[in-house]
C-alpha cells in the first residue's frame, strides 16, 4: 500500500556531542516528502471514493478526511519509529504538509462516489 | 428537504462518469503526447561544464562548514582567484555568451511546443462540454455551501432557486480540472505534463536561463562564495574519534 511509505533513504544525521549540527541530505529529504505527497494524494483519493459509498455529507465528511490525513501522519511516523527528526526536517512536515492539496482530490471524488452510489 | 432534485440515471452513465472518464483520459494522453514532442536536445558541452560548476561551488558554499579552514580556503582559491579561477569570467567573454544564447532557437521552440500540449487539448475540452452538456445539473456535492459558490459550481444555469450544491456539468470540468492533478501525478508520476502550476514555475525557470546570461550566474556564485564566513562546525571531532577508536580497540 502507497501509506507504508519507504524511508529507507534516511537522510543523515549527525549529533556531535559539543554542539548541535544536524546534517540532511537535501535530495533524500525531497525524496522522503515525495514519498509522503504519494501516499496522502492516494490515500485522499481513496477516502473520498469510501466517504462517498458511506454516504457522508457536510462537516463529517470533511472530519473523515482530517481523520485520515491523521492516520497517514501517525502511519508515517510508525513507519519512521517514532524519530520524525532522522528523515525529515522539521515535525510540521509530516503533519501538516499537503493538507490543503490533497482536499481537492477529495472533494472530487468524494462528489463522485456520492453521486454515483446516493443521488441518482 | 423540500426542493430535491431528482436527477436522471441516463444523466450519470452519459455525463457524470463519461466527462470524468474524458477528462482523464485526456490527460495521459496529454502527458504521452508531449513526452513525444519533447525534443532530445543535445545539450551545449559548454552550458553543461558551467552548470556543474555552478552545482559543485554551491555544494562547496553549503558545506563549507564541515571541511577544515584550510581545505576550505584552498578551494574557494581554486574556485575564485583572478588569473585562473573556475568562476572567473573575462568580461570580453561574457558579452559573447549573451549573444549566443539569444541566437538559440532551439528553447524557444521547446517551449512553445510545451505551451502548445497545454493550451490546446485544455480549450478542446471545454468546447466539447460546452457544446454537449451545456445546461446539465450533472451532480450533487455533499456538502452545504453559500450562495457566494452560486457562479463557481452552477457555471451555464441561471436558476436562482436551485440549492446551491447542485453542480452543472461545466463546473464539474472545472472540478474535474482541479482535482484530478493529483491523481495524474499519482498514475503518471512526478514529471506529468498536466501539472500546470509547475508547469508555470518550469517556465519561469526557463525564461531567467534564457534572458540571463550565465556569466552573471557564475560572478553571482563568486560573490557569495567570497562571502562565506568559516567557522569549523565540528570542533570536538577528533576527541570524539580517539574515543571511538579507543573502544574499538579495547574491545
Amino acid at each position: 500500500m502507497a501509506n507504508k511509505s519507504r524511508n529507507k533513504n534516511a537522510s543523515e544525521k549527525s549529533k556531535t556531542d559539543g554542539d548541535d549540527v544536524s546534517l540532511y541530505s537535501a535530495e533524500n529529504i525531497q525524496h522522503n516528502m515525495r514519498t509522503l505527497y504519494y501516499s496522502r494524494t492516494f490515500l485522499s483519493i481513496v477516502g473520498g471514493i469510501v466517504a462517498g459509498i458511506l454516504g457522508l455529507t457536510g462537516v463529517s465528511g470533511f472530519l473523515f478526511y482530517f481523520v485520515i490525513m491523521m492516520a497517514t501522519s501517525a502511519a508515517v511516523a510508525l513507519k519512521a519509529g517514532f524519530k520524525i527528526g532522522m528523515y525529515f526536517d522539521s515535525l510540521n512536515r509530516v503533519t501538516l504538509d499537503g493538507l490543503t492539496a490533497g482536499l481537492m482530490s477529495f472533494v472530487l471524488f468524494w462528489t463522485l462516489a456520492y453521486d454515483i452510489v446516493h443521488i441518482f | 428537504m423540500a426542493n430535491d432534485l431528482v436527477l436522471d440515471t441516463a444523466i450519470r452513465d452519459w455525463v457524470l462518469v463519461p466527462l470524468s472518464l474524458v477528462m482523464v483520459l485526456i490527460g495521459i494522453l496529454r502527458h504521452f503526447v508531449s513526452k513525444f514532442l519533447r525534443s532530445t536536445n543535445t545539450p551545449d558541452l559548454k552550458a553543461i561544464k558551467e552548470s556543474q560548476l555552478v552545482v559543485r561551488a554551491r555544494y562547496l558554499r553549503g558545506a563549507a562548514n564541515f571541511i577544515p579552514e584550510k581545505a576550505f580556503k584552498s578551494r574557494r582559491h581554486f574556485y575564485n582567484n583572478e588569473e585562473n579561477g573556475l568562476l572567473h569570467v573575462p568580461k570580453s567573454q561574457a558579452q559573447n555568451m549573451q549573444a549566443q544564447m539569444f541566437s538559440d532557437p532551439n528553447m524557444a521552440m521547446d517551449m512553445m511546443k510545451k505551451n502548445l500540449s497545454m493550451i490546446v487539448p485544455q480549450t478542446l475540452t471545454f468546447a466539447w462540454v460546452n457544446f454537449f452538456f451545456s445546461g446539465f445539473v450533472a451532480a450533487k456535492i455533499p456538502f452545504p455551501l453559500t450562495q457566494r459558490f452560486r457562479p463557481m459550481l452552477q457555471n451555464g444555469i441561471d436558476l436562482s432557486s436551485v440549492d446551491v450544491s447542485y453542480v452543472s456539468s461545466r463546473s464539474w470540468y472545472f472540478l474535474n480540472l482541479f482535482g484530478l492533478r493529483g491523481f495524474f501525478s499519482l498514475i503518471l508520476g512526478e514529471e506529468n505534463a498536466t501539472d500546470d502550476t509547475q508547469k508555470m514555475m518550469q517556465m519561469g525557470g526557463q525564461m531567467g536561463g534564457f534572458g540571463v546570461d550565465p556569466s552573471k550566474t557564475l560572478s553571482a556564485e563568486k560573490d557569495g562564495l567570497e562571502l562565506v564566513q568559516h567557522s569549523w562546525a565540528l570542533p570536538k571531532l577528533e576527541e570524539e574519534a580517539e574515543s571511538i577508536l579507543r573502544d574499538i580497540l579495547s574491545t
